[in-house]
């Protein structure tokens, strides 16, 4: 393919003698003119460039996709290095003339550092803190979790476990340490999120890196010395749990329910190491999923570590203060397992399920009990033992009725005193006593499940009926191939949109969940940390059924209700038209989204519209985009302005014809004939084959004018135009601004800039169908981004009727077709003069379908001509 | 002929791995794990294209750019960097750089800057020959 360097080349090169008409006897300015030339066709591309990373992330912000910090860094980095390279370009081109553009860029580029710069890390405050020294006024010390286990364990009938937590600035001070942050970032920027098995490496290189790391000496003698206090206040040689109490964890919007790791019965030896695994927790495999799919910042997460004397608990679990479903607020609701509650938040067994009312009298209002086959958790005599259950514990209740009223007691308590309902972890000891270990603040569903409840139930569904019955841990109904995962390793297989069927609700295929269409398990309950998750990624979720794994099919389509609490063979139509299923895109309004949107501000708005106005200067340029358009501004004045001032160098001529536009010819050598004026050329000189026949695209058909704005499409504009303030007067008219055309007998870079669109066309045809190409850009603005999008769908439609192989970024288009023979080459050369011409200002009407549809019919009719 | 090439990192494994490459499509390409090494290779050497990483332990990036741009000032370097950073690789840009590329990276994506850069620094070399030769 012969591109404009070669046809440069063959034109300006040493060896070939030039033919050009207009020959210079003065070398030295046909050298300056050379550079000058090379200078301009670079701006160019940098200006491509940069309004493609533009687009790029102005898409982003539609947040139908999702992105994290690495994502922003990359891209503003990338366009802040390009505009530097773009004021150097128009610097050199026009004699360092408007370097006072590099102050605005300065102002600029700090604004955007200002916002992706790492807040300052504070190291004040003591590293370790015991759990009477702490309240709920700690948490930006300690972390919520922590934070509320001192607030409560100065209410009256609350019982807490003795413990001390490792703080924030202990976080920052290990960190700090071996600079363990920037390698982390290191690892991190690299990963593609969607790829589990790439995801996997780099969690399992990061948390490796963190085990390796020193804890600073200090630091290690002040964790020491806390737990040396702990054992001064309980016993020798106590045993404690090490769990995360992270910064950013436990809102109701972010649970990070069971995403970080737990540390059991560590001794007095292996608490640093331990200390380590927690912090080592934040990057397991789900926790970083789990940031990303909730836009929150990895720098934002501060892991703070909470050390707990261990509870020699005969039973424990997990109670809600109110249901979930925000459906019953008349009760609390309790699970319950045997021994340790590690089973019950897990969701390894189906848990005993007692739901308790919340009047002063004793009332059960539900009472489930479930066989525990399985091996029990317990920790007695210092030490952890997995022991069998005996028969009658096995069929019997995890906790008495009794218990479950003292522990309904307790959550009132808890949920009065933080005045939102909670989420709570307890357990039980020996002697009865009840230990709060863990509160925060449960995220309940709206009332309408009520509703759907009923309507789910007077829908009648003619599929078959695979399972019924199960705890809905998450509302909703959802269809999609069942994927049956048996083991850990198969979540790398899993498909997006698949039904995920397990036989437990294991924490870890949270990690899977974002891409799930619903969850079904054998076994785990409402309370469980994967239905957490399920309820703040609004998946449908239907848990202890008992039989999924063994009536469900793999790769079979069914459809889920956890309304009516069934699984149907295929898909069940009547249910999913009543209930189509709607996603939060949880992304939008995150830390992450924000951050992009704050950059934003320093890089996409258009101040900069009208090369006449008072503010087109370089110090008028406010943003990244006001950079990209005054230098393309003014790189086509200084290559095509003649005569003004004596900087300029006369490269090119204007054309001269019976339409109220400005063009600009430059001649690469063969490209015009005949005689002509100084500064001037008719199109009767034209001998550009690709320029002619873009040419007559653009003037075949009489342009009828903007079309006429409808209402909505006014009031966009509107909406718009209080960023780009001269919108409305410039809409009006096509006839604007400086358009120019590079040719040669066979080539022609075609750009033309009309308000707010911008299009490039870039062309070589000849007889030798073997390098024929045409590469179209086009980028559009002004309305909003729906009707911006309707116009690129339009656009596209009909580029890939005609073979062009067609990539859109929001409102940026990129076309390119290659090696057609000469004719259907310059065929496409007159659509494109047509389209470049006729579809400036359509996205104003785009609202309105039936006008759209006319334009479309219009559009392609007139197309037809050529072909 | 294609581009003589020098990949400078301190992770002798991923500069290593890139020269194969690199060689594999005809580049003559040499490697260095360290800015001091580097600069050294640099100044006897004619190198059309260098590969810097910025993040080196001793000299960094930034610093060893601004040595090889003294020495040879037509040699065009690519900074590589696993952290992009937009201070920094404006930094970079000012001090000379020919563009930056983040590292893990695409062969192809490499090589296409790779090309760019020998073109460069073939026509400034031209241009230079011929400002003297008109200016005679």
């Amino acid at each position: 393919m012969l591109g404009l360097k070669q046809v440069i080349k063959k034109i300006f090169g040493g060896k070939q003698k030039s033919s050009n008409t207009e020959k210079s006897p003065d070398d030295a300015i046909n050298s300056r003119f050379k550079t000058k030339y090379w200078n301009f066709k670079n701006l160019l591309s940098i200006n491509n460039t940069i309004l493609e990373s533009m687009s790029k992330i102005e898409l982003a912000l539609q947040g139908s996709q999702k992105f994290g910090m690495e994502f922003i860094r990359e891209n503003c980095t990338s366009i802040s290095v390009n505009i530097y390279k773009l004021i150097k370009k128009i610097n050199d081109i026009s004699d360092s003339h408007y370097e006072t553009l590099y102050h605005s860029f300065a102002n600029i580029q700090y604004g955007i550092n200002q916002i992706l710069e790492e807040k300052e890390k504070s190291f004040d405050g003591k590293p370790v803190l015991s759990i009477e020294e702490i309240n709920t006024d700690s948490a930006n010390y300690t972390g919520s979790k922590m934070a509320n286990l001192g607030e409560i364990m100065n209410l009256t009938g609350i019982n807490v476990p003795h413990g001390f937590v490792i703080t924030v600035p202990a976080y920052h001070l290990f960190l700090k340490y071996s600079d363990l942050q920037k390698n982390i970032n290191q690892q991190l920027q690299s990963v593609d999120i969607e790829d589990i098995k790439m995801l996997k490496m780099a969690s399992s290189n990061i948390q490796k890196l963190i085990m390796q790391s020193p804890v600073p000496p200090e630091l290690e003698a002040t964790i020491f010395d806390g737990y040396k206090r702990l054992q001064e206040k309980t016993e020798k040689d106590v045993k404690v749990s090490m769990r995360s109490s992270a910064l950013g964890e436990d809102s109701q919007e972010s649970s990070f329910a069971g995403q970080y790791h737990t540390e059991l019965n560590v001794r007095f030896k292996t608490l640093i190491d331990s200390y380590k695994k927690i912090i080592a927790g934040k990057y397991s495999i789900q926790a970083i999923t789990y940031r990303f799919n909730k836009g929150l910042r990895d720098e934002d997460i501060v892991m703070c570590v909470g050390c707990m004397t261990m509870v020699e608990a005969v039973s424990s679990g997990v109670m809600y203060s109110k249901d979930p479903d925000g459906i019953h607020n008349d009760r609390v609701i309790i699970n319950a397992v045997p021994g340790l509650g590690k089973a019950a938040v897990e969701g390894s067994v189906s848990p005993d399920l007692f739901e308790v009312s919340r009047e002063q009298t004793f009332r059960l209002l539900k009472k489930e009990i479930h066989v525990k086959d399985q091996k029990t958790l317990f920790f007695s005599n210092k030490e952890l033992r997995i022991i069998e259950l005996s028969e009658q514990d096995k069929y019997g209740p995890a906790i008495t009725d009794e218990q479950a009223y003292s522990l309904e007691k307790q959550a009132v308590i808890l949920e009065n005193h933080f005045n939102t309902p909670q989420d709570i972890e307890w357990a039980i000891e020996k002697d009865g006593m009840i230990r709060i270990l863990q509160s925060r603040p449960l995220k309940q569903l709206k009332k309408e499940a009520n509703e759907f409840i009923h309507t789910s139930l007077s829908i009648k569904v003619n599929n078959q009926t695979i399972l019924s019955g199960g705890v809905a841990a998450s509302p909703g109904v959802a269809c999609g191939p069942a994927f049956v995962v048996n083991t850990a390793e198969e979540i790398y297989k899993f498909p997006a949109g698949a039904v995920l069927v397990a036989k437990n609700s294991l924490p870890y295929l949270a990690t899977i969940l974002n891409r799930a269409a619903a969850v079904v398990t054998d076994l785990g309950g409402i309370a469980g940390h994967l239905a957490t998750v399920s309820r703040e990624f609004n998946i449908p979720a239907l848990f202890g059924t008992f039989v999924a794994t063994q009536r469900i099919e793999n790769k079979a389509i069914i459809t889920v209700d956890t309304y009516s609490r069934k699984v149907y063979e295929g898909k069940a139509e009547a249910l999913l038209k009543e209930f189509s299923a709607k996603r939060i895109n949880s992304i939008k309004g995150s830390p992450v989204y924000i951050t992009l949107e704050k950059v934003l501000k320093h890089i996409a708005p258009l101040n900069l519209t009208d090369p006449k106005g008072n503010n087109f200067t370089p110090e008028g340029c406010r943003t990244y985009h006001d950079i990209t358009r005054f230098c393309h501004e003014m790189a086509v004045k200084e290559m095509f302005d003649s005569g003004t001032n004596n900087r300029q160098i006369k490269a090119g001529k204007r054309l001269v014809v019976d339409v109220p536009t400005q063009w600009w010819i430059i001649d690469l050598g063969d490209g015009l004939k005949g005689s002509m004026e100084k500064d001037t050329v008719g199109l009767e000189n034209i001998t550009s084959v690709p320029m002619l026949a873009l040419w007559e695209g653009m003037m075949a058909v009489k342009w009828d004018g903007p079309p006429s704005i409808d209402i909505g499409g006014f009031m966009s504009i509107m909406v718009q135009s209080t960023m780009n303030r001269d919108l409305c007067a410039s809409s009006r008219s096509i006839y604007t601004q400086n358009n120019c055309a590079i040719i040669s007998k066979n080539f022609c870079n075609f750009s033309c800039r009309c308000g707010y669109h911008y299009s490039v066309a870039q062309t070589f045809v000849s007889d030798k169908s073997r390098e024929n190409y045409i590469k179209f850009c086009f980028k559009g603005g002004a309305a909003d981004h729906n009707r911006k999008f309707l116009r690129m769908k339009l656009i596209e439609e009909i580029l890939v009727k005609y073979d062009f192989q067609v990539e859109i970024y929001e409102d940026y288009i990129n076309a390119t077709i290659t090696g057609y023979d000469q004719f259907s080459t310059i065929k496409r050369l007159k659509m494109l003069g047509y389209l470049t011409m006729h579809t400036r200002q359509l996205d104003m009407i785009m609202g309105n379908s039936t006008r759209t549809a006319y334009y479309k019919k219009k559009l392609l009719k007139d197309i037809s001509l050529w072909f | 002929m294609k581009a003589k090439i020098l990949i400078v990192d301190d992770e002798e494994k991923f500069a290593n791995s890139l020269a194969e490459r690199l060689s594999i499509r005809d580049y003559d390409a040499a490697t260095s794990v360290n800015g001091q090494d580097a600069i050294e290779k640099v100044s006897y050497c004619n190198f059309d294209v260098v590969m810097l990483d910025l993040v080196m332990p001793g000299m960094d990036g930034l610093k060893v750019l601004r040595e090889i741009k003294k020495i040879k000032p037509l040699t065009e370097v690519i900074m590589l960097t696993a952290l992009p950073n937009v201070e920094i690789g404006v930094e970079a840009m000012k001090r000379g750089a020919m563009d930056y590329i983040l590292k893990p990276c695409e062969i192809e994506e490499l090589i296409s800057m790779i090309d760019r850069g020998y073109a460069r620094k073939n026509e400034q070399k031209e241009r230079i020959r011929a400002t003297e030769v008109s200016g005679r």
